[in-house]
C-alpha cells in the first residue's frame, strides 16, 4: 500500500467513476445500475456457462443475483474503506451470489440427493472466484480504456483485436491509412490505453499478488 | 504491472475483454437492468431456506417415499416471517408463517395480481404462473416481504 501511496498516477483504487457507480444507483441513478450491470454481467454469464444452464435456468439466476444487489444497494461498505476497492468487493460479491444460485437452480434439476452424496465440482472454489473477480475487474477497466479512446485509434484497436484478427492489408483499406503508418499509430493508441487503464484502476488489478488480499 | 505488458499481451488481453462482453446475450443483460424496478420497493427479501428438489431433510425423504413424492414446497425466510408454498394439483397453496391475513401480490413479468391471505395465513393461487413470478406480502400493518423469483 505504502508503494502505492508514493505514486499518485498508479493509485490503488477504483476507477472513481466506477466506485462511485453502486452509491449512485442506491440513490436512484437507473443509468449507474445499468453501468453496474453492463461492467459485471461478463462476469455472471462466464460463471454461469461453466455450469452448463439451460436458458431457463440462466434467466433464474439473473433475476436472483441481480434482485439480491438491488437489495444490497443501501448496504454497501464506503468506498473509502482501507479494507480494499470497492470494484473489487462489488466483483467478489457477484461472483460468490452467482455460483450459489447456480448451484442451486443444477441441485434442483437433478432433485434430493442423499446425504453426504454430493458430487465433486459443485463447490464453490475460492481460488477460482478470485481468478474471475480479477479477470472481470481486468477487462472492464480494459473495455472502459478503450471506450476513452479517441476516434483516431477506436477503429484501428477495433479491427486489431477482432476475431480473427484483421491483416494491416486489411485495415489499411477500411480505414483509409498506409500500412506503413499501421505500426506507428498502434503504438501510440496501446500507450493511451496504458496511460487510461492506469488511471481506471487497472494498475491495482494487474498488480493483485497471486493470493494476495487486496484487504491485508 | 501494466508497465511491463508488451503491445502483443497488450491487444490480446483488450481481444479477450471485447470477446467476453460479446459472449453475453443481450437479453441476460436487459434481465439485470429490470431488477432495477425493484430498487427502493421496500420490502425485505426473503431468503430461500428450503427446496424439496434439493433438501434432504427428514420432510423431503418421508414426502419421497409417499404418494405426493412429484410434490414441490419451497420455504422462504425473512425475519419476521416466512412464506411457505406447495404445488397441489395445478394450484400454488400458500401458508404465512407465523399466520396472519393480509394481501399478496403476484408478480410476473406481464403484470402483478392481487390474492387475499385469510387469517389462518393461508391462500391459493390458480393456475400457477407459467413463467418465472416473485411473490410480496404485505401485513396488514403495511410492511412488505417479498420472495426471490420462482420457477416451477
Amino acid at each position: 500500500m505504502g508503494l502505492r501511496a508514493s505514486r499518485p498516477g498508479l493509485a490503488g483504487h477504483d476507477d472513481p467513476a466506477a466506485a462511485t457507480l453502486p452509491a449512485r444507483a442506491a440513490a436512484g441513478d437507473q443509468g449507474a445500475w445499468d453501468e453496474i450491470v453492463e461492467r459485471y454481467a461478463p462476469m455472471v454469464w462466464s460463471i454461469c456457462t461453466s455450469f452448463r444452464l439451460s436458458d431457463r435456468d440462466l434467466e433464474d439466476v439473473a433475476q436472483n443475483v441481480w434482485l439480491q444487489l438491488v437489495e444490497q444497494l443501501g448496504k454497501l461498505p464506503e468506498p473509502a474503506t482501507p479494507s480494499g476497492s470497492l470494484g473489487r468487493w462489488l466483483a467478489g460479491w457477484l461472483a460468490a451470489t452467482t455460483r450459489r444460485e447456480c448451484l442451486r437452480v443444477v441441485t434442483a434439476a437433478r432433485g434430493p440427493q442423499p446425504p453426504g452424496m454430493e458430487p465433486p465440482g459443485t463447490q464453490p472454489d475460492d481460488a477460482v472466484i478470485g481468478e474471475e473477480v480479477i479477470v472481470a475487474e481486468r477487462n472492464a477497466a480494459l473495455r472502459a480504456a478503450l471506450a476513452e479512446l479517441p476516434p483516431s485509434c477506436q477503429p484501428l484497436i477495433g479491427m486489431l483485436v477482432s476475431d480473427p484478427p484483421s491483416s494491416y492489408t486489411a485495415i489499411s483499406t477500411a480505414l483509409g491509412i498506409p500500412v506503413e503508418s499501421i505500426g506507428p499509430r498502434r503504438a501510440r493508441c496501446l500507450e493511451r490505453i496504458r496511460e487510461s487503464s492506469a488511471r481506471l484502476g487497472l494498475a491495482e488489478v494487474g498488480g493483485n499478488r497471486p493470493g494476495g488480499d487486496p484487504g491485508a | 504491472m501494466l508497465d511491463g505488458w508488451g503491445d502483443e499481451q497488450l491487444l490480446t488481453a483488450l481481444g479477450e475483454a471485447m470477446k467476453a462482453r460479446r459472449a453475453v446475450p443481450s437479453w441476460f443483460t436487459e434481465t439485470g437492468k429490470n431488477a432495477y424496478a425493484w430498487h427502493n420497493i421496500d420490502a425485505e427479501l426473503a431468503q430461500l431456506t428450503y427446496d424439496s428438489r434439493t433438501d434432504t431433510d427428514a420432510m423431503a425423504v418421508a414426502r419421497s417415499g409417499s404418494e405426493t413424492a412429484s410434490i414441490r414446497a419451497l420455504t422462504f425466510t425473512s425475519a419476521h416471517l416466512s412464506i411457505e408454498l406447495e404445488v397441489a394439483d395445478g394450484s400454488l397453496l400458500g401458508q404465512i408463517v407465523p399466520p396472519q391475513s393480509g394481501t399478496l401480490e403476484t408478480h410476473t413479468k406481464a403484470g402483478a395480481t392481487t390474492s387475499p391471505v385469510d387469517e389462518a395465513g393461508f391462500f391459493a393461487l390458480e393456475p400457477i404462473p407459467p413463467g418465472p413470478f416473485l411473490l410480496r406480502f404485505r401485513t396488514t400493518d403495511g410492511a412488505y416481504v417479498m420472495t426471490g423469483w420462482i420457477t416451477l
